[in-house]
């Protein structure tokens, strides 16, 4: 099913807690809502289930206009952030609820539930209450009673916040092998960035309310829109530097970093990712201040001009606070930015 | 750890004495006047031991009125108040402007004097110009002499009482229902649950704790029935003794008869009612918890 927001603007008081968002999901797509907290993406897919009343713009499930259209009637499956299981009945009871509410005959909707139950891998559990669960295995049932009733669009708000690290990885995983093998459009909310960039066709970032950039998880991490989408992805996080262009030679504090690129001379706001640094005799020289070794990656941490800027090197590489290293930036990788922190282009 | 102990105990000293003196003597006192033939308070003399009081209190015609007044109080009064309390709590709970207002008005009858509650309720049950009457009248139902009449005695005493039971039970479902998370009725709401199937399948077994400490309390208290009565009927046990109970039978038999003997067999013979009662209540619960 397709989905197209239109305007959709949500205030509270005099607060714009969604602000003329505009949006086209395409059918059987899996798409991340990313961005702070209080940026409004829960508002967001609140109002796409329909327990929260947009106060402008429209929403369309494929040419349907369902903005008016209650949550019982919009053929959706909401994922909570707690699940909220019903906790007085088993997993199998938890799961057939919405289909008994709509009126499937018990022996048919027990069989539906096993249906989906083994798709999520709970069918061992029908008979439990969900106090006995595990956070994981809630979310599974959560999943499963979401779509037992062959909804049209999935909604999951924050769906591995309740989980601890290892089996946050595992269970985003799941989401998408789940997502694939019904094929449904799904839309879930996060403010995880790797969780978004790893399991989403496509991540739309959101800042106050308002949608920052919609895009594939890679061209969003190599083209980020402006300067908060740019720090918003990726840890450790962008290197932002002032820099300098003058016919043709972009320089930060005095050190040369490109030359022979086609920008207007003047003073630019720049960023440059951690990893777009390689080892380079003759490069910029810097001062190793401190590292953190974090397996694959050693991190090194240096002044440049005023700022303590990130830099990553293979973890092979032997250095020690107090050493020189001497980098450049790859080709393409320095992000320029207007006044307006909007992406110029890349060098 | 000994000495610890000790001084633990030493802390619940001024309580545990309070609860001997007030509870536990009383108790054991009550208990052995039972069997003490026509014992007098006054000089403590008696004279006889044994069954004496039982073998009375047992072929007295008036205590199998009382047993089975406060066995038919007990059926339904409190099925009905915790009923009619659930229903109400919930209209409460959903009520979002006028929600403080209501939970205080419900209140009242828990905070409000029996005495005063009775002489209201005398006043709208009187045959004559009495409010119910009145509204009954209406539907073309002739005038019922509530108070007057033996037969709607019982029936005037159950109303009352669950009327003014109900205030504690709806103070105990609002508090329950606050704490069922709103996201289990968007989820209801999501799976297009219907409005009577999310308070049967949803708000009832949620607030499955409370109404069973409801019934449990109201059951106990429903038992030891006795200001109701006394403050609707002014005192006496309704017309011809219609509407006597356990509490009341023994009340009588103290200070009215001064068969002191025969009130604490009374006594025991509720003790033992009630005991049984709640034994049966906690296996039944208990079990249910298990499963």
């Amino acid at each position: 099913m397709d989905i197209r927001i239109e305007n959709l603007t949500k205030t509270y008081g005099n607060l714009n807690a969604v602000d003329h968002m505009s949006l086209n999901i395409k059918d059987g797509e899996l798409v991340g809502l990313l961005g702070p907290s209080g940026c409004g993406k829960s508002t967001t897919l609140f109002m796409l289930s329909g327990l929260t009343t947009p106060t402008t713009g429209k929403i369309f499930f494929g040419d349907k206009d369902v903005t008016s259209i209650p949550p019982e009637d919009r053929e959706i499956g909401l994922v909570f952030q707690n699940y909220a299981l019903y906790p007085h009945m088993t997993v199998e009871d938890n799961i057939t609820f919405p289909l008994i509410n709509r009126g499937v005959k018990k022996p048919q909707a027990k069989e539906m539930a096993l249906e989906m139950a083994k798709v999520v891998k709970i069918d061992q559990l029908m008979n439990r209450k969900p106090g006995e669960l595990s956070g994981g295995q809630q979310q599974r049932v959560a999943i499963a009673r979401a779509l037992v009733k062959k909804p049209q669009v999935l909604l999951l708000d924050e769906p591995l916040s309740n989980l601890d690290a290892k089996l946050r990885v595992e269970t985003r995983e799941e989401i998408r092998r789940i997502q694939q093998e019904v094929k449904i459009t799904t839309i879930f909310v996060t403010h995880d960035q790797e969780e978004a960039m790893s399991i989403s066709d496509r991540i739309a970032v959101m800042k106050e309310g308002v949608l920052q950039q919609y895009e594939v998880p890679q061209t969003m991490y190599l083209n980020p829109a402006n300067i908060f989408v740019s720090r918003f992805l990726g840890t450790p996080e962008i290197n932002n530097i002032e820099i300098d262009v003058k016919d043709g030679v972009i320089t930060a504090d005095g050190v040369e970093l490109r030359r022979g690129v086609s920008l207007a001379d003047g003073h630019y706001k720049a960023g440059v990712r951690p990893e777009s640094f390689h080892v380079a005799e003759g490069g910029i020289s810097l001062g190793v201040e401190g590292i953190r070794m974090t397996g694959r990656d050693l991190l090194i941490f240096s002044k440049f001009g005023n700022e303590t800027i990130r830099v990553l090197v293979h973890s092979y590489m032997q250095v020690n606070p107090g050493d020189k290293v001497e980098v450049s930036v790859r080709e393409g990788h320095i992000l320029v930015f207007d006044d307006a922190d909007k992406l110029i282009g890349r060098f | 750890m000994e000495k610890k102990s000790f001084k633990g105990y030493i802390y619940l000293l001024p309580s545990i004495i309070i609860m001997i003196c007030f509870t536990l003597y009383p108790l054991v006192r009550a208990i052995v006047m039972s069997f003490l033939g026509d014992y007098s308070i006054i000089n403590g003399s008696y004279k006889s031991i044994g069954f004496d009081n039982y073998k009375d209190l047992f072929k007295d015609p008036d205590f199998f009125k009382s047993l089975r007044n406060t066995s038919i109080y007990v059926i339904c009064v409190v099925p009905a108040s915790i009923c009619l309390s659930l229903l109400i709590a919930v209209l409460i709970n959903n009520c979002k402007k006028f929600k403080a207002f209501f939970q205080t008005v419900y209140f009242l009858p828990y905070v409000t004097s029996v005495i005063a509650i009775g002489i209201v309720w005398r006043w709208m049950f009187n045959s004559n110009y009495g409010l119910i009457n009145y509204a009954l009248g209406l539907f073309g139902i002739e005038p019922i002499q509530w108070l007057n009449r033996p037969e709607y005695a019982m029936p005037a005493l159950i109303i009352f009482a669950i009327w003014k039971s109900m205030a504690f039970n709806i103070l105990i479902f609002l508090a329950g229902l606050q704490t069922i998370p709103e996201d289990i009725y968007r989820a209801a709401r999501i799976d297009s649950t219907p409005r009577f199937r999310v308070f049967t399948r949803i708000t009832v077994p949620s607030l499955a704790p409370m109404i069973v400490y409801s019934s449990v309390i109201g059951m106990i208290g429903a038992f030891k029935v006795y200001n109701e009565v006394f403050s609707l009927f002014q005192g006496k046990a309704g017309p011809a003794n219609s509407a006597i109970t356990i509490v009341y039978y023994i009340y009588d038999k103290f200070y009215n008869s001064y068969k002191y003997g025969v009130a604490a067999a009374g006594s025991v013979v509720l003790f033992l009612i009630i005991l049984a009662m709640t034994q049966i209540q906690l296996r039944v619960t208990g079990e249910k918890k298990k499963n």
